[in-house]
């Protein structure tokens, strides 16, 4: 248990290391000479303590730089800047529920209040859509970002320029959101976006469209950020994390993120199909014969549900950390915690239609839903009474961050409990679209808020090197608390009121205005967590590497704020607990060593430099490799990494700054603010539209020449495996990114050729007219396909053979091939086109033309890869490292496979 | 495979034909909803004071102090240790199996009610009355032909079926007293069935959130004696409805709330004409029914 017993030389601090077992050195408390050093506070004031020296060494501007912002790619960076985004869409959206809440205050007839009625349906629509989307999750990935490469002992996420990206997309597809509001109003059908009134025939403003875009960007910057977290989380664990013994916040995102990849690419499907109804004119959710409403409330469900664990799993890894921290004990039935979460995560997938019960779906259908939504309850009783249980017989300790855990922990019993009722279908068909609904939902999602804010808490003194004012945290909690049960509870009371509605029986007006009341409490009570949190950045005492007792995970083990590269050595579990492996020899750790390993030294320099130190830290000993010229100028991003292959993660250098993912953000920004000016597959006539359609082109090229800047760029990102990679071991981080992100694509294709057979089915199987009626052109794409696949395995054994000229040729056959499918699909377009059919002509035609366009759409990134990899082998590029090419192949053999079922359901059966 | 909750669900109810809830739905409804509620407070109420009580007994005193004694506290959990769990596995797994087993039984027990309120065994006896939802309002076709809008007449103590479907968007036909509720989709039906044991008026609703109008899609559901609404029904035929107002009547009718839904629909920006035009002759027709009815 503790390290002094360790064989290793694990570096500094801990031979010194008190019985406190840290593996880090400081505990500046215990240090008389801190509390009394006073004078340096002023002095962090500075958190931009990463002085000139950093800049000249990793290329990377310091904090206080706004320059660093932009092209920040590293971890905690982005994970900061999640967490401030996040919070201010917290303000928006919960400024649009003070909204509703205003306008509750009594019955209204339309026209009175302070919302007309569009106004009203936006604010709840919008409020929905943020708090669930650009609230909740982002919150919680920005603890995910911060803390979960620390405690799997990654110095990064796998794909930093890719987290980068994930960060702008979010932030700007929360500004197409905002900017929505402006385009003749917001999106006004209700979070869930029930069809037809998500199409432009119910709700035609410009601003609808533009949600709907900027929803589906937000989307895309999921999926990315999905595809990274489970490669580096799969690939990157230090030695001796093995699964089971990740940390419960980890196992949380873990799953959460497993989740994400699935649920989300069935959202994008159901938004790129939505976006093809009100901009391009197809007719799906139009379609009354052909179940068109039913088909949206499956797609959204199958995303939906698993959202709602997507949104609450983070929430719960959260309240296991704080519980066992703060009561001191470790998770009771920790197994049996982790094995509940993996099968909700599991469930989560079948549980869908228990939101659809009053829909047509028969009582078999409806039997099996309300079993396995039973099924999915039980195991969060365990997790509940798991969390209950760790408290007995410890030593619990009331501050903030517990306060929240332990008050969030009561909220969900309660949502749980009211949980059950709608799980019993005959109680359900009446809470169906009541407020028993809405506040049982508030009561678990909300429950999830009340956690993450504990988190922001437990955190707040390891991402800011201060701590927060404990009594302003303690007045947070309590205004929140009452602020909260103020707002719900009397949701429960006045149940039969139905949603979304401002005109209610005026019985209930008293228990509305309770809620008016207490959402203006809850609301205020986040005036004081700003306060304390903004001023506790220049006035809060500082944090040591661990304020609390009783932490566990490697986070704690290191300075507060940590330094750039995380650790001062490699992290490893190898024995059983955390140490600092050094493989690289005494010399390169002297200056980090040197800190570190002389105890007194240690506390003296904490004691005097108190956050300034951790940053020096990052400067000097972080950079330890300054000692090798060669990887200095790497840093700045000049080499590829292959020379120093034999040099262990910890000399690599990684890069961290690009600008790019900013720039390709606001290129995709821009197109599809412009593309939200179409209907119909056009844009209007006149200057307005004339904008539109400038604002595509410009956001088109920007965003087309940022990606080719992008891919040029030579980046320096991490490669596993450093310890544990179950079970990636024999596959880079690259290929499993390939992968995974492939698993989200057959989801998202499996989505489309769903929708196709629903719709089918619905309008009857065998009257369905088939829309390509000669079969001849998708036969030929067919075997043009193959033989592409085939060359592009040519191409893959030539570059291993080092033949640059059958690269080259294997390559430039494969775009021909391409190119020639595209050719030949365009002549068969042309032909239905001269036929009369047309995206919107009808729903065969609309499946048609999405169905094998989005697969088109594929085969033409694909294309346009092949041309950057051609180029690129011209160059000469390859030849030892074909990892390119077979990482291309992969994705073009699925694309072929795509065609495979597309063919013989759109043009045979 | 499907099939085997309804098998498993059938013995069942034949073996305790006395416990499941039937009746009409309010009465159904109240029945499973007060049991739920009682036990589910006992539980909430026991299961967080147990939460409560523990957090109070084993409170670190203040004589803990700060942060850093607390740490010293023997056998606790300590930085860098790999994750791993506290005992108790067998008081957990007790609670979980005693949860599980409240909350199945309770599901299977409303399943009974379930299968009942699916297939009540009188189904043919009873009147059957399509609505069709649109922006914003109602409509009621009766078995010959008859068609209304705003106001459904129905005979009281006997069951009425609906069958639901919608011209436009996605509503929800709902009839809070009387606990009837239905999917309004447009291209599908659904069924639902209610009975009025008294005789009186009830509000209607829509429960999906269907645009502008939404708050106000409301339609007057009149519950009648038998006799009288046979009198009434005799007298409706398929051409005209029940409704003689001249549009006239319905527009000087005092502002009725779908008034207000109209011209704020009108009023919205989105709203194209012909559609706001239509919705002006929906909301004449039902307030011409609502002032028929009173």
């Amino acid at each position: 248990m503790t390290h002094d017993d360790h064989p290793r030389d694990d570096g500094p601090g801990q031979a010194a290391a008190d019985e406190r077992t840290k593996p880090d050195d400081g505990s500046p408390r215990t240090d008389g000479g801190r509390a009394t050093d006073g004078g340096h506070a002023g002095a962090t004031g500075e958190l931009p303590a990463t002085g000139p020296a950093e800049e000249e060494h990793h290329g990377f501007p310091p904090m206080s730089s706004v320059k660093r912002w932009f092209v920040t790619t590293n971890h905690k960076d982005v994970g900061i800047l999640y967490i401030v985004t996040s919070l201010l869409f917290l303000v928006f959206g919960g400024v649009l529920a003070l909204l509703m809440r205003v306008q509750l205050w009594a019955p209204r007839a339309a026209g009175e209040g302070i919302l007309s009625a569009l106004a009203y349906n936006q604010s709840v629509s919008i409020h929905g859509l943020i708090m669930v989307f650009w609230f909740l999750s982002p919150f919680a990935f920005g603890f995910a970002n911060y803390v979960v490469p620390l405690q799997i002992g990654a110095k990064d996420l796998a794909f930093p320029r890719l987290n980068a990206l994930s960060y702008w997309l979010y932030l700007f597809s929360g500004l197409l959101l905002g900017i929505s509001f402006f385009q003749g109003g917001s999106f006004a059908g209700g979070w869930t976006m029930y069809a037809p009134l998500n199409i432009p025939a119910y709700t035609p403003s410009i601003g609808a469209s533009t949600a709907i875009l900027a929803l589906l960007l937000f989307v895309v910057s999921v999926t990315v950020s999905s595809v990274n977290f489970l490669t580096s989380m799969h690939r990157m664990r230090a030695e001796g994390l093995t699964l089971r013994k990740l940390p419960l916040f980890t196992w949380s995102i873990l799953l959460t993120v497993w989740m994400m990849l699935f649920a989300f690419a069935a959202l994008l499907a159901a938004l790129m199909i939505l976006s093809a109804d009100r901009l391009a004119g197809t007719t799906y959710f139009a379609a009354a014969d052909a179940g068109g409403s039913l088909l949206w409330t499956h797609l959204f469900w199958f995303f939906g549900h698993p959202e709602v664990y997507i949104v609450f799993f983070p929430a719960l890894g959260v309240m296991a950390e704080t519980f066992q921290t703060f009561t001191g004990r470790r998770l009771v039935g920790r197994k049996w915690f982790i094995a509940s979460m993996l099968l909700v995560a599991l469930q989560s997938f079948v549980v869908w239609m228990h939101h659809m019960f009053l829909t047509s779906i028969n009582l078999q259908i409806k039997t099996l839903f309300m079993a396995t939504t039973i099924g999915i309850s039980l195991p969060f009783d365990l997790m509940v009474f798991s969390l209950i249980y760790t408290t007995i017989k410890g030593r619990i300790r009331f501050l903030t961050p517990f306060l929240f855990s332990f008050g969030a922990l009561l909220l969900f019993i309660i949502g749980g409990i009211t949980g059950v009722f709608l799980g019993a279908v005959v109680l359900d068909y009446e809470f169906r679209g009541t407020y028993w609904v809405v506040a049982h939902f508030h009561y678990v999602m909300v429950a999830g808020v009340t956690a993450l804010i504990g988190g922001l808490y437990y955190w707040y003194p390891k991402i800011t090197g201060k701590m927060y004012d404990e009594f302003l945290g303690k007045v947070h909690f309590a205004l929140y608390f009452v602020g909260f049960n103020l707002l719900y509870f009397p949701m429960f009371v006045v149940w039969e009121t139905p949603r979304r509605v401002f005109e209610y029986d005026p019985a209930f007006a008293p228990w509305h205005k309770v809620a008016t009341v207490g959402g203006f409490v809850l609301g205020a009570s986040f005036l004081v967590m700003f306060y304390n949190l903004y001023t506790s950045l220049w006035a809060g005492e500082d944090a040591d590497s661990s304020p609390w007792a009783h932490s566990t995970t490697a986070e704690w083990a290191i300075p507060s704020p940590p330094p750039l590269e995380n650790y001062p050595g490699i992290p490893s579990y190898g024995d059983g607990s955390l140490s600092f492996l050094d493989r690289l020899g005494g010399s390169d750790r002297a200056a980090d060593g040197g800190e570190v390993t002389d105890g007194v030294d240690v506390a003296g320099d904490h004691a005097t430099d108190g956050g300034v130190a951790d940053d020096r830290r990052a400067t000097d000993g972080g950079t330890v490799a300054t000692a090798d010229p060669a990887t200095a100028v790497e840093r700045a991003g000049g080499k590829s990494h292959e020379h120093d292959a034999g040099d262990h993660g910890e000399g690599h250098g990684p890069s961290h700054a690009s600008i790019w993912p900013f720039a390709v953000s606001v290129g995709a920004f821009l197109t599809l603010l412009g593309l939200s000016g179409l209907q119909e597959g056009a844009f209007a006539p006149g200057l307005e539209g004339g904008l539109y359609m400038a604002l595509t082109g410009v956001g088109f090229l920007v965003g087309m020449a940022s990606l080719v800047a992008f891919g040029r760029e030579r980046f320096h990102g991490l490669e596993g495996p450093f310890g544990e990679s179950w079970p990636f071991e024999g596959i880079e981080n690259t290929k499993t990114g390939v992968w995974i992100f492939l698993a989200s694509d057959v989801v998202l294709f499996g989505a489309f050729i769903g929708s196709y057979v629903f719709m089918r089915v619905a309008s009857g199987w065998t009257t369905w007219e088939i829309v390509p009626g000669d079969p001849l052109p998708g036969l030929m794409n067919t075997y043009l396909l193959l033989t592409s696949s085939f060359t592009v395995v040519l191409a893959l054994v030539a570059a291993e053979k080092g033949s640059r000229g059958g690269v080259i040729a294997s390559l430039l056959t494969t775009f021909l091939l391409g190119v020639g499918f595209l050719f030949n699909k365009g002549i068969e377009w042309d032909h239905l086109f001269h036929e009369g059919l047309w995206l919107d002509t009808n729903v065969q035609a609309s499946t048609f033309f999405l169905t094998t366009g989005l697969h088109a759409g594929h085969v033409i990134a694909g294309l346009i890869v092949t041309l950057y990899l051609i180029v690129r082998a011209w160059q000469g590029a390859y030849l030892e490292d074909s990892g390119s090419i077979e990482y291309f192949g992969l994705y073009w053999h699925f694309v072929d496979i795509v065609w495979l079922f597309l063919f013989p359901l759109f043009y045979i059966l | 495979m499907i099939g085997g909750g309804t098998l498993l669900g059938a013995p069942l109810i034949a073996a305790q034909t006395d416990i499941i809830p039937r009746g009409s739905r309010s009465a159904v409804f109240n029945q499973i909803y007060w049991v739920f509620l009682v036990l589910g407070t006992l539980v909430g109420v026991i299961v967080i004071g147990y939460m409560l009580y523990n957090a109070y007994k084993y409170r670190a005193g203040r004589a803990a102090g700060s942060e850093r004694s607390a740490e010293s506290g023997e056998g606790g959990p300590a930085l860098g240790e790999l994750p791993q769990g506290s005992g108790g596995g067998r008081k957990l797994a007790l609670s979980f199996t005693l949860s599980a087993v409240i909350v199945i039984s309770l599901i299977l027990w409303t399943y009974g009610t379930l299968l009942y309120v699916e297939s009540p065994p009188d189904a043919e006896e009873s009147m059957e009355v399509e609505v069709i939802g649109f922006q914003f309002g109602w409509e009621f076709v009766y078995p010959n032909g008859n068609t209304t809008t705003g106001t459904l007449r129905v005979p009281t103590g006997e069951r009425v079926r609906l069958r639901v479907t919608s011209r436009d968007v996605f509503h929800n036909f709902g009839i809070a007293e009387l606990e009837a509720k239905a999917d309004a989709i447009p291209g599908q039906y659904t069924d639902t069935w209610f009975i009025a044991n008294e005789s009186g008026t009830y509000q209607a609703q829509c429960y999906e959130l269907c645009g502008a109008g939404h708050s106000y899609m409301n339609a007057t559901v009149v519950a009648m004696e038998p006799a009288a609404f046979e009198r009434w029904y005799a007298n409706t035929t398929p051409a005209n409805g029940t409704t003689n107002a001249s549009p006239e009547d319905a527009a000087t009718t005092t502002a009725s709330t779908n008034h207000g839904a109209k011209a704020d629909v009108a009023a919205a920006p989105g709203a194209t004409a012909p559609r706001a035009a239509a919705l002006e002759t929906n909301a004449a027709e039902a307030s011409a029914e609502r002032s028929l009815a009173r």
